[in-house]
């Protein structure tokens, strides 16, 4: 679904790189957690895989028909806009061109949000923002789901079931789910590969792995 | 008062004023660019005097003008990322240097005061067409382009995931900024003008509602706001642009201190 090769980027189009030299393939139905220190380049990485930012050197390829995608949380500040949830989605359903409104309902009532159709964005939690804002991803059934920091400002009772409801559906519907994470049990737990970014390299192990490494640095 | 035709003209234009500059002000207000309206405007000023100067209609020449210029931030940004209220200095200094250049060379043979403070007597009838059309054409586009619009002021990263294209809709957002300006430019005049475009969505968003009511909820505040600004401005034989802008910050204070009352009764009920 994803490969990524000899790619490196710099927001001044010269050294230093955040990432530098990165060659990542990831297939299709694989639940990825990308992880590393902050300022590792984490975030970049998912803006490269977006298209949002260009790479300054190499390549990297992204096949899907569908991309679902959830903002870390704290650059998605936009509380005060005047927006009611279902004003959200059906904008974005219209956006999208998926003609079935009813995915709206079905959308909402899988992430057991139905009841907050008609309240305001920004009257929302943290962990009811997340929620919407995956609902959102989730329209069109897209095979690709990209997130950013989904634990980030988010309880500890709403944290476990957006991992859970993420596993589902990774799980059940095999959509590719690449997460940057903070949250490293979150990661290990869920995750079917494990990226690690360090230095503005990195490379791909199972969570077991990871752990192994974590433990042993953390025991040094 | 209402039998003299050119206020028949003025409420007739007033009315596309009033639905037109809330409808691309709620997009500016919450994208945080209110300042590029008010940038705008003053940059219209030399359309109008370029118009004047080549005798032809000065509301054809400032939405010529204000079109260019509003594309010429659009094109800066780019240049200017980290920078954007320096975008606006330059197209300001562009626009009002243009204008003072063309009014102070006495090459006019039109007085351009009436387009800075505004005036309910200049209203002509090729202006009601141009207003007519352009207030059509722009209202038609937003309708088109609604949803495109609201998801690049909510969340522009997931408009582009979304496969919308961000660029072209704010050139063509430009544009509808452009068209709003001209429309407002012979009532409210160009001083003020920005005030029509903000205010009334300040107004609104006190209220606490969804998009849509915000935007219903703002055009009935630029409908009040612009009715009562020209009929008391006339009373007083004064500039409906700077008593319109007088009567829009009035609004705004009576519905915050309706809100704060309301919330103190209901802090008081409470407890």
């Amino acid at each position: 679904m994803i490969k990524a090769e000899n790619l490196s980027f710099s927001y001044t189009g010269s050294p230093p790189y955040v990432l530098d030299g990165i060659n990542l393939e990831i297939r299709d139905g694989e639940y990825v957690s990308v992880v590393g220190e902050n300022g590792s380049g984490k975030s970049t990485l998912m803006r490269l895989i977006l298209k949002f930012i260009k790479p300054t050197r190499g390549t990297i390829e992204l096949k899907a028909k569908r991309i679902g995608y959830v903002p870390q949380k704290n650059d998605f500040s936009n509380s005060n806009f005047p927006i009611t949830v279902y004003e959200a989605l059906n904008s974005y359903r219209k956006i999208s061109r998926i003609k079935d409104k009813s995915v709206i309902a079905k959308n909402l009532e899988q992430v057991g949000m139905s009841k907050f159709a008609g309240a305001l964005m920004g009257t929302l939690s943290g962990g009811q923002s997340q929620k919407i804002l995956i609902a959102r991803a989730l329209m069109g059934n897209p095979d690709l789901l990209i997130l950013d920091e989904p634990s980030t400002g988010v309880d500890v009772g709403s944290q476990k079931e957006i991992y859970s409801f993420l596993k589902k559906i990774n799980d059940e519907s095999s959509i590719t789910i690449i997460s940057v994470e903070h949250n490293l049990d979150a990661a290990i737990s869920n995750s079917t590969l494990i990226y690690h970014l360090t230095g503005g390299s990195g490379h791909l192990c199972s969570p077991q792995q990871y752990a192994d490494e974590f433990l042993k640095n953390k025991g040094r | 008062m209402l039998h003299y035709v050119f206020m028949q003209n003025a409420i007739f234009v007033s009315v596309f004023i009033s639905i037109l500059c809330p409808c691309i002000g709620i997009f500016l207000v919450l994208r945080r660019y209110s300042m590029i309206g008010d940038t705008l405007s003053h940059a219209s000023l030399a359309g109008i005097a370029l118009g004047l100067l080549a005798n032809q209609n000065p509301i054809l020449g400032a939405f010529i003008f204000t079109s260019i210029c509003g594309a010429l931030i659009e094109f800066l940004r780019s240049y200017f990322k980290k920078y954007t209220d320096l975008i606006l200095t330059i197209v300001l200094a562009l626009g009002v240097g243009t204008a003072i250049t063309i009014i102070s060379s006495g090459k006019l043979h039109a007085n351009a005061d009436s387009f800075m403070f505004g005036s309910i007597l200049t209203v002509t009838q090729f202006d009601m067409i141009m207003v007519v059309i352009l207030s059509a054409i722009s209202v038609l586009t937003l309708i088109f382009l609604y949803h495109q619009m609201v998801y690049i002021a909510y969340d522009e990263e997931a408009a582009k995931v979304a496969g919308v294209k961000v660029r072209t809709i704010n050139y063509v957002f430009s544009v509808l900024v452009a068209s709003a300006i001209s429309v407002s430019i012979r009532i409210v005049g160009v001083l003020v003008l920005s005030s029509m475009i903000a205010l009334p969505v300040a107004t609104a968003l006190q209220l606490g509602k969804g998009f849509k009511l915000t935007l219903i909820f703002s055009i009935i505040f630029s409908v009040i706001d612009i009715m009562l600004g020209l009929f008391i401005s006339y009373y007083l034989n004064v500039a409906p642009g700077g008593f319109t802008a007088l009567v829009s910050v009035a609004v705004l204070v009576v519905v915050l201190l309706i809100k704060k009352l309301k919330s103190s009764i209901h802090t008081t009920y409470r407890t």
